[in-house]
């Protein structure tokens, strides 16, 4: 739990260098290891961990939803997703993202979405290759 | 340390006055007769146009019929210069003047300092890669880091022609022909050798990779910066991923064992530090020096101090001391480097200068010193060697041969003695000039 935690905390922070309004809360730490145990428990999401000799160094974490008024109706959502800078390039995402698909698709899910800061160019590039293509815009202004 | 402080006074002073006297360090000037009117009608119109068309047929004739294979182009854009920062272009042609007279000086080459008012990298990349038909090689300097990876890596992979920055790869080349010879002298291999670099600035992150390239152990290196140890969990690991690939690359590949903390933890046990941090002394305190192996070598190369003074670190253990500084033994200067390498790639009409033919010509340095007798004292050649330069030139040379990378293939013998003709040639030209007054006596002036 402590290794998988720190990923989503590291992950977090990787948001940071986005954009201002990714910035880290005080209380990230606790947040992270509520919401990764709070997952875990949930029918609805999906977390697959990536382990080396005993050592959590990758994590995903993904949601099913219902699509209302779309079809197709099942949607995995790919919303939490890092691996640990050393172990990366050597297909490890991918792997976790085969898994991951392979699971989502079992309890239903009928199109993969992914979801991550629209600057972050790293993962543009990786989903991209995968036949990924942009589907929602979120725009956010702080003047209110 | 107060001499040293007038000494300082004393350089800059006569630097400000010797430069208005002469107007400037450098000229251009023609290596051609002209005896009657005639010759005007071979060198400039109508004569010149039959030239113009051999090249127009094919460009890289340019290089045999005009002087383009001898011309180099300093660029900077002013963003970092010596230890004063950013300046601005302007403020930094002294000091690639400086630079294109050591090119002339010692490695024969016509240097030109093109100091450029850059908006923004792309645009330093389009202007540099614009001027490439008027240059034989591209010398890049005094510009901050990461920005200079950044330009140092694309104008490598978009140009046809050598691009270097003496900052990076001239420091790595020379410290690591020290290193290879201070390992020598303590009877230690490079691939065994526990080596803490301190300072992650361009200087040291250059020579981490070259020393990698060259068969260090790059588990066991260690790397330190303003925030501590380098290590491939550090917490900002993925900045640096964003903001500086060279430095991220370099905290993944190295410091195998997780160390955390500062320079005394990373230099326990060490068999080696360089640093290339901030002016000292004091920088690293004679305990971190304790702190190492009983091999230690120390170079502690900030400019104008050093981290610490050698005595200290020789009081404190260390058999063997290097700095930047010409008063003390063991300098490790870039002009050590840059002069003889940019002689052989020109030679050869190289089209770019690789890591192997930077590592070959560290060897090559260090082999001249090992053949005038090293010790302790005496790891490097000096400026004044100026044998040294051909053998360098030579060595790129033939690598560049091997390599595929030149246009023109010369053996090695041949390119030593045409380096040395070259160099011996530059040097007399000055004497001459001298002799006939044509360079004038420095004034005369009462020091302050």
């Amino acid at each position: 739990m402590e290794g998988a935690s720190e990923l989503v905390l590291r992950l977090k922070k990787l948001n940071g260098e986005f954009d201002p309004l990714f910035a880290v809360s005080a209380n990230a730490t606790d947040a992270c290891r509520h919401y990764l145990s709070d997952s875990i428990k949930d029918a609805k999401s999906l977390v697959l961990v990536s382990e080396q000799k005993g050592k959590i160094v990758g994590l995903l974490k993904a949601d099913l939803r219902d699509r209302t008024f779309y079809q197709p109706r099942k949607e995995g959502a790919i919303v939490e997703f890092y691996i640990l800078p050393e172990y990366r390039r050597k297909r490890l995402g991918e792997e976790l993202i085969e898994e991951a698909v392979k699971a989502l698709k079992r309890k239903g899910a009928q199109i993969i979405t992914a979801e991550f800061p629209s600057q972050n160019q790293i993962a543009v590039n990786f989903y991209s290759k995968r036949g990924y293509r942009p589907l929602v815009s979120v725009y956010a202004t702080e003047k209110v | 340390m107060l001499s040293l402080k007038v000494q300082t006074r004393k350089f800059s002073d006569l630097a400000i006055r010797y430069s208005s006297f002469y107007e400037g360090k450098i000229e251009i000037a023609p290596k051609v007769p002209i005896k009657n009117l005639d010759d005007f009608s071979v060198w400039y119109t109508p004569g010149v146009a039959a030239v113009s068309k051999l090249i127009q047929r094919n460009r890289e004739l340019s290089f045999d019929y005009t002087a383009r294979w001898n011309t180099v182009g300093i660029f900077t854009d002013g963003s970092r210069v010596l230890g004063l920062g950013d300046v601005g272009p302007e403020a930094s042609l002294p000091v690639m003047e400086g630079k294109a007279l050591l090119y002339k000086y010692l490695g024969g080459v016509d240097a030109i300092p093109l100091p450029i008012d850059a908006q923004g990298v792309e645009r330093m990349v389009e202007t540099i890669k614009a001027l490439q038909p008027a240059l034989g090689g591209v010398n890049l300097e005094d510009i901050s880091s990461p920005k200079c990876f950044y330009l140092l890596e694309k104008l490598r992979e978009e140009l046809e022609i050598p691009v270097w920055h003496d900052d990076q790869q001239g420091t790595a080349g020379v410290t690591l022909a020290a290193l290879l010879n201070a390992l020598k002298l303590t009877d230690l291999k490079l691939s065994e050798a526990r080596i803490t670099l301190f300072g992650a600035g361009a200087a040291n992150i250059a020579t981490a990779r070259l020393l990698i390239e060259a068969g260090a152990d790059a588990g066991a290196l260690m790397l330190v910066d303003s925030k501590g140890i380098l290590h491939p969990e550090r917490d900002d690991i993925d900045e640096l991923l964003l903001k500086h690939r060279w430095k991220y690359e370099l905290a993944i590949q190295t410091n195998r064992d997780r160390r955390v903390g500062g320079i005394a933890e990373a230099v326990d046990g060490a068999d080696v530090l360089i640093a290339a941090s901030r002016p000292g002394p004091g920088v690293i305190k004679k305990e971190v020096v304790q702190r190492m192996s009983d091999k230690a070598i120390v170079f502690a190369l900030a400019n104008p101090t050093p981290e610490i003074w050698p005595s200290v670190a020789k009081n404190a253990g260390a058999k063997i001391v290097a700095t930047g500084r010409s008063d003390f033994p063991n300098q490790v200067n870039n002009s050590l480097i840059f002069p003889g390498v940019f002689r052989g790639v020109l030679d050869v009409r190289a089209k770019a200068i690789t890591d192997e033919m930077i590592i070959v010509a560290a060897e090559e340095l260090a082999r001249y010193a090992q053949e005038r007798g090293l010790d302790e004292d005496y790891i490097l050649p000096t400026m004044v060697e100026w044998q040294a330069y051909p053998r360098v030139a030579a060595a790129v040379g033939s690598k560049a041969v091997e390599l595929g990378l030149a246009r023109k293939r010369l053996s090695e013998e041949e390119l030593y003695h045409r380096a040395k003709r070259i160099i011996g040639r530059s040097k007399k030209l000055l004497q001459v000039l001298g002799r006939a007054g044509l360079i004038r006596r420095p004034p005369k002036m009462g020091m302050k």
